[in-house]
């Protein structure tokens, strides 16, 4: 039973305090959203004329349906949308296969060590570290002797490769805390390298799949530099699409469109995050607490 | 034939030789406890039989074929692991058909095999439950229905009932004896809790630092310990040793400071060579009682005064430590018999089971 303490002053105070603290950290990371968001909203003519922070008097959906499908980035003028089905294109593959990837190799880092397992996982970290710029030029090269360079599989190759270290490193930490006698059990039950991993490891994993979907997702939907050094004229993610309608312009900037752009162009991370996020807080603290 | 086999097996990690040369060869239907300290190398012995865990150096047959360096699936064996390592993934049911269906047994057999482990462990109503679901006892059962599910050669116990309250360790221990003697299994057990070692053994083998100490019965290693490492390890409250000089073929002289005292020792129990030497005594604490009326007069015996300085109240009988010369001696008396605290009193002294150690090489003499 909670019985009910009555909270002296200063601890109302305290609360006070705490409470307005987030509240204003809130406001501060929600204002650039709530901007975009009004003046989306809004015409040309009001933004130009009016504040940035007002409401929109006659609030309407123009700039987006424009933004959608016809707005120019650069020679053509469809709008974003068929970037989005490009962008798709890239990330899904992407998504599916760096994370399987990464699976597998965690399974084997933490679970069949070999000699020079820990260097091989200390070397994979450092994919982990290298910045983007880097590697473009030697990427670039790799695609051409592949003969992938420009094309949406050369640009999911470079993320999966790319996203290796990450996912690896999530799957690998989730595996080292399960128990090595489940393996052996498995082991001495007759099942080999294959089967354990599909029948006993991967069930045990959605917590860390989610995380690692939802980051790659996030990772890989947002990349703007390697979609627009590798994807070709044909491919181009949205973030390379969103880029370019910001910079074309006829006359004057049309703010609203831009923001509607920009607001389409980030929603699908969004709508991950808002649907699978309490399992991503989930899966990044499973392992804390035994026997969840 | 002998079940399993294993000849002078080695294993080390790196310069750490952890089994140096063990040998031991059970029959089938054998129950082969494997003791010792913690890091004495029984569960390393334990992984190599399992094949989870390469050896160095030597051989391990079982039923005769040499399966040293084959996979853990190809050795026929079962094992049950200190922490079940049941998959959390899988029903009950599942847990114990996957060896099954893995091994391409076909359906049908799978079922009627699964109904009848179940039945032996009384696990019917749970076989829809997932293995969270289920207490420490019940999943204790679960993982030993998995390894008796697939008929294995030999089966293989690492410290099962460790993680078990005392209680349920003390049922699951009787379920286990049953269960050998009903299906008449190899089994090879390691465990560090001796009582579990002498009631569930056939042969007990006894481990420390990678070497083996003795192979024998539990009440051979209860009666006869080949060294002082055995003789100390295993019973409970410890064996007494009492540093003493045989001074002829029926006595001995245990020299102290201030006193000497005399205890009989059987006729022949003991070489001539070590006449005039120092040995150690060996003796068990229920052999250390309060003077008792019907052996009095038996030749082996002898009343010695000691002071009494801690009591341990265990129920059926009391552990008393006295003071005795340098050493501190642990008897076990009747909870009738008075010996009060920091005072002398008359404890009898039964030589019959006493044994001797080399205080050099300390091999049982």
């Amino acid at each position: 039973m909670i019985t009910h303490q009555k909270r002296s002053l200063s601890q109302i105070v305290m609360r006070l305090g705490l409470y307005s603290i987030l509240a204003f950290m809130a406001l501060i990371y929600l204002a650039p959203l709530f901007v975009m968001l009004i003046n989306s909203l809004k015409d040309v003519e009001e933004i130009r004329t009016g504040s940035l922070l007002a409401l929109p008097q006659n609030p309407s959906f123009a700039a987006w349906s424009k933004a959608w499908g016809s707005a120019c980035t650069g020679s053509t003028c469809e709008g974003i949308a068929p970037f989005f089905l490009n962008s798709f294109k890239i990330v899904i593959p992407a998504v599916i296969i760096s994370t399987l990837l990464g699976a597998l190799n965690g399974y084997v880092i933490a679970m069949w060590r070999f000699k020079g397992s820990e260097l091989f996982f200390a070397l994979l970290l450092f994919g982990c570290f290298i910045p983007f710029q880097v590697v473009l030029l030697p990427m670039a090269m790799t695609l051409g002797w592949l003969g992938l360079a420009s094309s949406a599989s050369g640009l999911i190759l470079v993320h999966v490769i790319y996203g290796l270290a990450f996912t690896t490193l999530f799957f690998r930490n989730y595996y080292v805390g399960l128990p090595r006698e489940l393996i052996s059990a498995a082991k001495i039950d007759g099942a080999g390298f294959f089967l354990i991993f599909w029948r006993i490891v991967l069930p045990l994993s959605p917590p860390i799949i989610v995380v690692t979907v939802i980051w790659q997702f996030t990772q890989v939907w947002n990349d703007f530099l390697f979609g627009v050094v590798f994807s070709g004229a044909d491919n181009l993610p949205v973030t390379v699409a969103l880029n370019n309608l910001v910079n074309t312009s006829f006359g004057g900037k049309e703010y609203n469109v831009d923001m509607a752009a920009a607001l389409l162009a980030a929603l699908p991370t969004i709508l991950v995050y808002v649907f699978a996020g309490k399992y991503f807080v989930r899966g990044l603290s499973a392992g804390a607490v035994k026997g969840a | 034939m002998a079940a399993l086999t294993i000849e002078n097996i080695k294993k080390s990690y790196g310069s750490t030789e952890v089994l140096k040369g063990i040998d031991i060869a059970i029959d089938k239907g054998e129950f082969l406890v494997l003791i010792g300290p913690s890091g004495c190398g029984k569960s390393t012995m334990m992984n190599s039989i399992a094949g989870l865990e390469s050896v160095s150096e030597g051989r391990i047959l079982i039923g005769g074929e040499d399966v040293t360096h084959a996979n853990p699936k190809d050795r026929d064996i079962a094992m049950v692991f200190q922490s079940y390592a049941l998959y959390p993934n899988m029903t009950v049911h599942g847990n114990i058909s996957f060896g099954l269906e893995v091994r391409k047994m076909p359906k049908d057999q799978r079922e009627i095999q699964v109904a009848k482990v179940a039945k032996l462990l009384q696990l019917e109503h749970l076989l829809e439950r997932k293995p969270a679901q289920l207490s420490g006892g019940q999943r204790q059962r679960v993982a030993m229905g998995r390894a008796i599910a697939r008929e294995p050669k030999i089966y293989l116990f690492d410290e099962p009932l460790s993680n078990l309250d005392a209680k349920l360790r003390v049922e699951m221990r009787a379920e286990i004896k049953k269960l050998h003697q009903r299906l008449g299994t190899t089994i090879v057990y390691v465990t560090h809790d001796q009582v579990e070692a002498m009631t569930l053994a056939d042969r007990i083998a006894v481990m420390k630092e990678g070497i083996l100490q003795q192979l024998a019965s539990p009440q051979e290693i209860y009666d006869r310990p080949a060294n002082l490492f055995v003789a100390g390890f295993m019973g409970s409250p410890p064996m007494n040793f009492i540093r003493a000089t045989l001074t002829s073929e029926d006595h001995l002289t245990i020299t102290t400071a201030s006193d000497s005292l005399q205890l009989p020792l059987i006729n022949g129990c003991i070489s001539q060579q070590y006449i005039g030497k120092e040995v150690i005594l060996g003796i068990r604490p229920e052999m250390i009682t309060e003077p008792l009326e019907h052996k009095s007069d038996a030749a082996f015996t002898q009343v010695v005064s000691l002071k009494v300085l801690l009591k341990e109240a265990m129920g059926a009988d009391t552990i008393v430590q006295a003071q005795f010369a340098e050493t501190e001696l642990r008897c076990r008396i009747n909870p009738t018999y008075s010996a009060p605290l920091d005072q002398h009193c008359d404890f009898m002294f039964d030589m019959s089971k006493a044994v001797f150690f080399d205080p050099e090489t300390e091999l049982l003499i």
